[in-house]
C-alpha cells in the first residue's frame, strides 16, 4: 500500500503545488504589509499554476490508472482539463488586477479562493468516485459563490452571491439524494464498481423507474455546473452581479470541469459496453442520451432567444454562455470517442473568444464604467483597438469561419451528424442563426453608430496584451488546426476500470 | 419489524418537506433551513443504505462527509445573508429584486 | 433484535418527531419556531443514526449540526431582523397548495423507492464503528479527508472575508 500511495502522490504534483500555493498565499497575506503583500501574493499564486501547468502535462504520457483507492483517475482526458482549467485560472489571475471592480479591494483571498477553485476543478474532472466528485463538486461551488460576493458592499454582487448559493445548494442536495439512490442500488460509490453492477445484470427485478429518477436528480446537479436550462435561473444574475474577472472565470472554467466530470460519470458508469467507440450502449432505464438531448436543445434555445433583448453586456455574455454550454451537450450526448473530441475542441475555442469578449468588458467599464451596450457606440472612433477585436470575438463567437468559433460549432455539429442525428445538428445551426443577430447588434453598436459626446477609450497597457494573447487563437487557430486535433483526438481516453 | 423501507420512507419525506420549504419560504434563513433539511434526508439514505443494504461502511463515511460539507455551506451562506442585511436592512427574499430574474 | 416492540416503538416516535418537526420548520407562522423544529429534526435524526448502528455519526450529527449549523441558523435568525420588531415572522405563500405539492411529490419519490429492488449484500449485526471509520478516514479515504480540511479553509476564509466590516 505504501509503494502504492507514493507513486499516486508522484502523479499528484499538480494539485499539490496548488495546495502548496495556496497555503502560501494564505500565510504571505498575513505575514507582509499593503502593498509588498500584494505583490507576493499575485507572484505566488502566478508561480503556484505555472509550476501546476508544468508537472501537469507531462501526465499526458502517463498510462491511464487509478488513483487513491480509486477516488480520482489518472486518464488524459482529466490530464485535458486539467490543463485546460489552470490555464483558465492564470488567464483570469491575469486579468484581475486589472479591472476597475476589484483593484479597489484587498484581493489576498481573491487568489486564495482562485487556486481553491483551480484545485476543486482538478479534483472535479478526475473523480472516479461519487463521494470524490460530490466533495470537489462542493469545493468548486463554494469558491465561486465566494468569488461572486467579493464586492463586499456592493448590493448588486450581494445578491448575487445569495440566489447562486441558494440555488446551487438545492441543486446539489439533490444531485446528493440521486447519488445516494445509485449507493442503494449497487452497493457502492466507485462508478467503475456502478457500471459492473449494472451491467452484470445485478439486480433481481426491475428498477428502471429508480434508475431513471436518480439519473435526474444527477443531472440536476450538472444542469446546475453547466447552467443549462432548466437549471439557469442563477447563471443570469450571478454573471450580472460578480466582479467581470469573474464572471469570466466562471463562464469558462467551472463549466467545463462540470462537462469533464458528467462526460466521465455517464461514460464510466452508466453505459453496458464501456469503451470510447460509438455506438455507446448507454443503460437504457437511465435514457440519459435522451435527457442530454433535451437538456441541449432547451439550453441552446432559450439562451440564444433570451439574448436577444439583452441590453447589458454581462446579461447578453451570460446567455450567450448558456447557449453556447447547449452545444456543448451536444457533444456529451453523441459521446463516444466522437463526441468526447467534439466538446475538447469547442472548449478550446470557447475559451479565447469568450476571455476575449470579457476582458474586451473589463476595459470598457475601466474606462467609462458601464456595461450598458449604448455605451459601446461608436467605439469605431472611440477606441478603433477594442472595436475591431470585439468584432472578431463577436464574429467567432457566431460561428463564422474561419474564426475559431467555427471549428468548434463544426466538429459538434459533424459529431452529431455522424451519430445519425442530423436532426439534432440542424436544430444546433438554427440556433446558430438566431445568434448571429445579437452578436451582429454589438457589432453594430460599436463600428455603425455614432456617439459624439462621449470622449476616446484605450485599453491600459496589460489589457492590450492579454487581449492581443486571446484573439490571436481566435482568428489563426485555423492555421493550428492538425496538433490541436492530434491532442484533442488523443485525449478522449478514460480509465474505465478498477 | 423495521427494515430499510422504513428508513428510506422518512428521508424521502424529509426530502419532500426540504424541497417544498425551499420553495414557498421568502425568508433566506427559512430557505437555508429547507437545504439542511434535504441534506439530512439523504444523510438518513446514505446510512440506512449501509446498514441494510450496502453492508459496508462507505455510506457512513460519506455521511460524515455530506455533515462537513452542510457546515461549510451554512457557514457561507449565513455570512452572505448577514452581509444581505446589512446593505439592504431586510432579508426577504423578494427584497432582492435588482437583479431581473 | 429488530423484531422486539421496544425497538418498533422507539423507531415510530423518534420518526414521528423528526417528520413532525420537518413540517414545523416549512410551515410555521415564526421563524424561531421553524428553527427549534429544525433543531428537533437533526435530534431525532440523530436518533435515527443510533437505531440504524451509526453510533459515531449519531454523535458527530449532534455536535455539529446541533451545536455548529442550528447555533449558526439561530444567530442568523436573530441578527437578522430590527430590533424593535418581536414578531419574527417569516411569509408564507399558501398553505394547502403546498402541502398537496408536498404529498404529491413524497408519493412519487416513495413509490419509486417501494418499487425498486436495492442492493443486498452481507448484513451483519451492527458494531461500534469508531475504530473502522477512523482505519477508513486514513485508509481509503485519505484523500477526500485531506481535501475536505482545506475545503473548509477555504469556506472559512471565504466567510470571515465577507462579514468582516472594515474600518474605511
Amino acid at each position: 500500500m505504501n509503494s502504492q500511495l507514493s507513486q499516486d502522490l508522484a502523479h499528484f504534483f499538480p494539485e499539490l503545488a496548488v495546495s502548496v500555493a495556496f497555503l502560501l498565499v494564505i500565510i504571505a497575506d498575513i505575514s507582509f504589509p499593503r502593498e509588498m503583500g500584494k505583490r507576493i501574493s499575485f507572484t505566488v499564486t502566478l508561480l503556484g499554476l505555472i509550476a501546476s501547468f508544468i508537472l501537469v502535462v507531462p501526465l499526458f504520457g502517463v498510462s491511464a490508472q487509478s488513483m487513491f483507492f480509486g477516488m480520482i483517475a489518472l486518464d488524459r482526458l482529466a490530464v485535458f482539463f486539467k490543463c485546460f482549467v489552470i490555464l483558465t485560472s492564470v488567464l483570469v489571475l491575469l486579468a484581475a488586477p486589472g479591472s476597475k471592480e476589484l483593484s479597489r479591494h484587498h484581493l489576498g483571498e481573491f487568489y486564495v479562493l482562485l487556486l481553491g477553485a483551480t484545485l476543486g476543478m482538478m479534483l472535479l474532472v478526475s473523480a472516479t468516485d461519487l463521494l470524490m466528485l460530490f466533495l470537489s463538486l462542493e469545493m468548486v461551488s463554494l469558491s465561486c459563490y465566494i468569488m461572486v460576493g467579493y464586492l463586499r458592499n456592493d448590493r448588486q454582487s450581494n445578491e448575487a452571491s445569495l440566489k447562486y448559493l441558494l440555488f446551487g445548494a438545492v441543486s446539489t442536495g439533490c444531485m446528493l439524494y440521486g447519488i445516494t439512490l445509485l449507493y442503494g442500488i449497487t452497493g457502492t460509490t466507485g462508478m467503475a464498481g456502478i457500471r459492473d453492477f449494472i451491467s452484470a445484470g445485478g439486480f433481481p427485478g426491475d428498477n428502471s423507474m429508480i434508475l431513471l429518477v436518480s439519473t435526474v436528480l444527477v443531472l440536476a446537479g450538472f444542469g446546475f455546473k453547466t447552467a443549462a436550462v432548466p437549471f439557469h435561473f442563477w447563471c443570469p444574475d450571478a454573471y450580472e452581479g460578480a466582479p467581470t474577472p469573474v464572471t469570466a472565470f466562471l463562464s469558462i472554467a467551472p463549466k467545463a470541469a462540470g462537462f469533464g466530470s458528467l462526460i466521465r460519470l455517464f461514460q464510466t458508469s452508466l453505459t453496458t459496453s464501456p469503451g470510447n467507440t460509438s455506438p455507446l450502449a448507454a443503460v437504457d432505464a437511465t435514457h440519459w442520451p435522451q435527457l442530454l438531448l433535451l437538456l441541449s436543445i432547451s439550453t441552446m434555445t432559450f439562451g440564444n432567444i433570451a439574448a436577444l433583448r439583452q441590453d447589458n453586456m454581462k446579461r447578453l455574455l451570460a446567455y450567450s454562455s448558456i447557449a453556447h454550454a447547449g452545444y456543448i451537450l451536444m457533444g456529451a450526448v453523441v459521446a463516444g470517442s466522437l463526441g468526447t473530441q467534439s466538446v475538447l475542441v469547442y472548449m478550446i475555442t470557447y475559451l479565447f473568444m469568450n476571455l476575449g469578449a470579457f476582458l474586451i468588458v473589463i476595459e470598457v467599464f475601466n474606462g467609462t464604467g458601464s456595461f450598458s451596450l449604448r455605451d459601446y457606440g461608436g467605439f469605431f472612433r472611440r477606441a478603433p483597438f477594442l472595436a475591431i477585436t470585439m468584432t472578431i470575438f463577436m464574429l467567432s463567437l457566431m460561428g463564422i469561419p474561419p474564426f475559431a468559433g467555427f471549428f468548434g460549432k463544426f466538429y459538434v455539429f459533424a459529431a452529431a451528424v455522424k451519430s445519425n442525428l442530423a436532426w439534432f445538428a440542424v436544430i444546433g445551426a438554427l440556433n446558430s442563426v438566431i445568434s448571429v443577430y445579437y452578436y451582429a447588434r454589438v457589432i453594430k453598436t460599436m463600428i455603425i453608430d455614432v456617439n459624439q459626446d462621449a470622449g476616446t477609450l484605450k485599453a491600459s497597457k496589460i489589457g492590450q496584451v492579454m487581449i492581443w494573447l486571446m484573439l490571436l487563437p481566435t482568428a489563426a487557430l485555423a492555421l493550428f488546426w492538425t496538433p490541436i486535433h492530434k491532442i484533442t483526438a488523443s485525449s478522449v481516453q478514460i480509465f474505465l476500470g478498477n | 419489524m423495521i427494515g430499510l423501507n422504513h428508513y428510506i420512507l422518512v428521508s424521502a419525506a424529509l426530502f419532500s418537506l426540504g424541497l417544498i420549504c425551499v420553495l414557498i419560504r421568502k425568508n433566506a434563513v427559512n430557505v437555508l433551513m429547507g437545504v439542511e433539511l434535504i441534506l439530512n434526508a439523504a444523510n438518513i439514505n446514505l446510512v440506512a443504505f449501509s446498514r441494510f443494504s450496502a453492508a459496508n461502511l462507505n455510506g457512513q463515511l460519506f455521511a460524515i462527509f455530506v455533515i462537513v460539507i452542510a457546515a461549510a455551506e451554512a457557514a457561507v451562506a449565513l455570512a452572505i445573508v448577514l452581509s444581505m442585511y446589512r446593505l439592504l436592512k431586510s432579508v426577504n427574499l423578494d427584497r432582492a429584486d435588482i437583479l431581473k430574474g | 433484535m429488530e423484531n422486539s416492540l421496544t425497538i418498533q416503538i422507539l423507531f415510530y416516535s423518534f420518526a414521528l418527531i423528526t417528520v413532525a418537526s420537518a413540517c414545523l420548520v416549512v410551515f410555521a407562522r415564526s421563524l424561531i419556531y421553524s428553527a427549534f423544529g429544525l433543531l428537533f429534526a437533526f435530534f431525532g435524526v440523530a436518533a435515527l443514526y443510533v437505531l440504524l448502528g451509526a453510533d459515531f455519526l449519531a454523535a458527530t450529527q449532534m455536535i455539529i449540526y446541533v451545536g455548529g449549523i442550528l447555533v449558526l441558523l439561530l444567530f442568523g435568525v436573530m441578527l437578522t431582523h430590527k430590533l424593535y420588531d418581536m414578531k419574527l415572522t417569516s411569509e408564507l405563500f399558501q398553505f394547502w397548495p403546498a402541502a398537496i405539492l408536498m404529498l404529491g411529490l413524497f408519493a412519487t419519490i416513495a413509490t419509486a423507492l417501494l418499487k425498486t429492488h436495492w442492493f443486498r449484500g452481507k448484513i451483519e449485526a451492527p458494531e461500534p464503528t469508531t475504530a473502522a471509520i477512523g482505519n477508513l478516514f486514513l485508509g481509503e479515504y485519505i484523500l477526500p479527508f485531506e481535501i475536505a480540511s482545506i475545503f473548509l479553509l477555504i469556506a472559512l476564509i471565504g466567510a470571515a472575508m465577507i462579514i468582516r466590516r472594515k474600518p474605511e
